[in-house]
Formats: C-alpha cells, sequence, structure tokens
C-alpha cells in the first residue's frame, strides 16, 4: 500500500487499509446477497414457466455449481453458490480497486475536506473509473480464465458449443488454455471501458445533483 | 508534493453514500447500450442466407417479452436493459447504503458497551 502512495504524505496507512478491507466486505456482501437473489428467482421463474420442461440453459451452472438443479431445492443451491463466486469477486474487485486507488480514496468525495462528521453527515460517493476498471476487468478477466480451464480440466472443452459462442463478441475466444488467456485479457479490456463509462455517466449525475449555488 | 491526507477525509470516504438516482440512471444506460450492443454485434456480422442469426441469444425473450435478435428486438433489449441495469443500480445502491449504516449502528452499540 505504502509503495502505491509515495507521493502522499502523513497518510494513516492503517485506518486506510482498514477502510478498505471494511467496504470490500461489504461490497461482497452486497453483490453476492444481490447475485443470488437473481439466481434463485430465475430459477423459481423457469419452474414456474416451464414447470417439469424447465432447465434448459439455467441447467448448465451445474457446471460451476456443484449440486445445483432447476428444482426448488436446486434454487437454494444455485443462490448458495452465486453468494460465493460473486461475493468473493466483488470483495476481490473492492481490495484491487483499493489497492489501486491508495490515498487518492479521499479525492473521490464530492466535497473533500468539508465533512467534519463522515458518521453523521456522509458525503456522496464517486468512482474512480480508471481504477473501477482496472479491479472489475482483472476480476472478470480471471473469471473467464478459470471458467474455460475448467471446461479444459474435466474434459469436455469439445463440447462447451455454449461457451464457444462468446467467440462472437470477444473476437480469437475459444474453449482452450490460448482461447481463455486471450478472452481474458480481451474481456477486460472491455470490462475496462464498460467501468469508464460507468463511472464517467455516474459522477457527472453526482455533480449535477448536489451542485451547489 | 500532495496535501496531507487527514484522518476524517479516510472516514468519509468509507462512510460516502451512494447516490441512488444517479447510480439508477448509470447503471440501467450502460446495460441498454450492452444490450443494444450485444444484438447488433449479431446483425452486422457476415452470415449465410440460410444461416440463422442468434439461435441462441433470441432465447432472453423466454425472459424478456418482445425481444428479438432483429434491429427492432435490439430496441426493446435496450428498453429492458435500461429498465432491469436500473432496478440493479437501485438495488445495488440502497443496499451499500443501508449496509453501512448497519455497520455503523453496530459499530455505536459496541462503542457505547465498552465505554461502559
Amino acid at each position: 500500500m505504502k509503495a502505491m502512495n509515495r507521493d502522499a504524505d502523513h497518510v494513516n496507512f492503517k485506518l486506510l487499509e482498514a477502510a478498505i478491507r471494511f467496504n470490500a466486505r461489504i461490497l461482497g456482501l452486497t453483490a453476492g446477497t444481490l447475485a443470488a437473489a437473481v439466481i434463485y428467482i430465475a430459477t423459481q421463474a423457469s419452474i414456474v414457466k416451464w414447470g417439469g420442461d424447465s432447465g434448459g440453459y439455467l441447467e448448465l451452472l451445474a457446471i460451476f455449481f456443484p449440486g445445483y438443479s432447476v428444482s426448488s431445492t436446486g434454487a437454494w443451491v444455485g443462490a448458495f453458490w452465486a453468494f460465493i463466486y460473486c461475493g468473493t469477486g466483488s470483495w476481490l474487485s473492492y481490495r484491487v480497486y483499493g489497492k489501486v486507488l491508495g490515498a487518492r480514496i479521499s479525492g473521490l468525495l464530492l466535497s473533500p475536506g468539508s465533512t467534519m462528521n463522515p458518521v453523521l453527515k456522509p458525503s456522496t460517493l464517486r468512482l474512480h473509473g480508471v481504477s473501477l476498471g482496472i479491479a472489475i476487468g482483472a476480476i472478470a478477466g480471471l473469471g473467464l480464465f478459470a471458467s474455460t480451464a475448467w471446461l479444459v480440466i474435466r474434459g469436455t472443452a469439445g463440447e462447451s458449443v455454449h461457451a464457444a459462442l462468446f467467440s462472437n463478441y470477444i473476437p480469437g475466444y475459444s474453449v482452450s488454455i490460448f482461447g481463455g488467456l486471450w478472452g481474458a485479457i480481451e474481456l477486460f479490456g472491455l470490462v475496462f471501458l464498460s467501468c469508464l463509462l460507468l463511472a464517467t455517466v455516474y459522477n457527472r449525475l453526482v455533480e449535477m445533483r448536489h451542485k451547489t449555488p | 508534493m500532495s496535501r496531507p491526507v487527514k484522518d476524517h477525509e479516510i472516514l468519509s470516504a468509507v462512510f460516502a453514500k451512494m447516490d441512488a438516482v444517479a447510480m439508477t440512471v448509470a447503471l440501467g444506460a450502460l446495460c441498454s447500450l450492452l444490450l443494444f450492443l450485444a444484438t447488433a454485434v449479431l446483425l452486422v456480422q457476415a452470415s449465410p442466407d440460410s444461416y440463422f442469426v442468434g439461435e441462441h441469444l433470441r432465447d432472453l425473450s423466454d425472459y424478456l417479452p418482445g425481444y428479438s435478435v432483429s434491429w427492432m428486438g435490439a430496441g426493446i433489449g435496450a428498453g429492458y436493459g435500461l429498465l432491469l441495469g436500473g432496478i440493479a443500480g437501485f438495488l445495488v445502491a440502497v443496499y451499500w447504503n443501508l449496509t453501512h449504516y448497519f455497520a455503523l449502528g453496530v459499530m455505536l452499540i459496541s462503542s457505547a458497551e465498552l465505554a461502559d
């Protein structure tokens, strides 16, 4: 952490590290719960709509979610795995975001230095697009590579026709170790750009909404 | 050389609240654009006349009624992206703020108990 903040004198690194750890846990909890809810609702919706014929693409999740199936019990199993994967991914993303951002985190407030009581009178959060892009892009790329490698390791790479469809959006991607590596790099770029866009729109709106005359 | 970063500024950054409206609009707009592009990429790719474009992506219509892999469908998909992304953005912001308030409450109670 100190290495990333050589130009920042008199920074309480212990507090900064604790702050990043705290927010990483909160984000992990938030994203994990939302992902669990999405998988649970999608599974239940599939059961309600198609009954005994439900499954289809959702059933493919069982490759990554051991014990998952499109059933009432499977919905809970899926929710559990979604919480684990998404929660861990988000927690890791914020850790990377915090490391890349370092002491500049305080400069992201709408009015830095003006909030003397951050607990009772919180400031409004702004996003740092580049750090966000690096963090989420890296985790997304790693996720794609790990998923592809898993398909190769379990010996079903040749049958993974659905995963191969990624090549429509990520030219050069294939269900192989090299294809996964190439796909991870390209996905990093795409997610990085998306995060830049998200942060720009969000920050612009925050500035517009909280502009003091 | 940058100015010193005070402790209360770090705490402000930790407890800063996410703007729910801004996150709703930003994530909605991003999802809208992504779903539009996901459809458009398939439509602009060269393919034989007999080839059925978007065989798998069109299955999104199971969850998004009216969606199809066509230019009209791309527009409908963009509308769904705006709606669903907006809902996700709103939930993320609200849940983020609520968990912070909750954690803060727990910390305040713990410190009050320690003071006793």
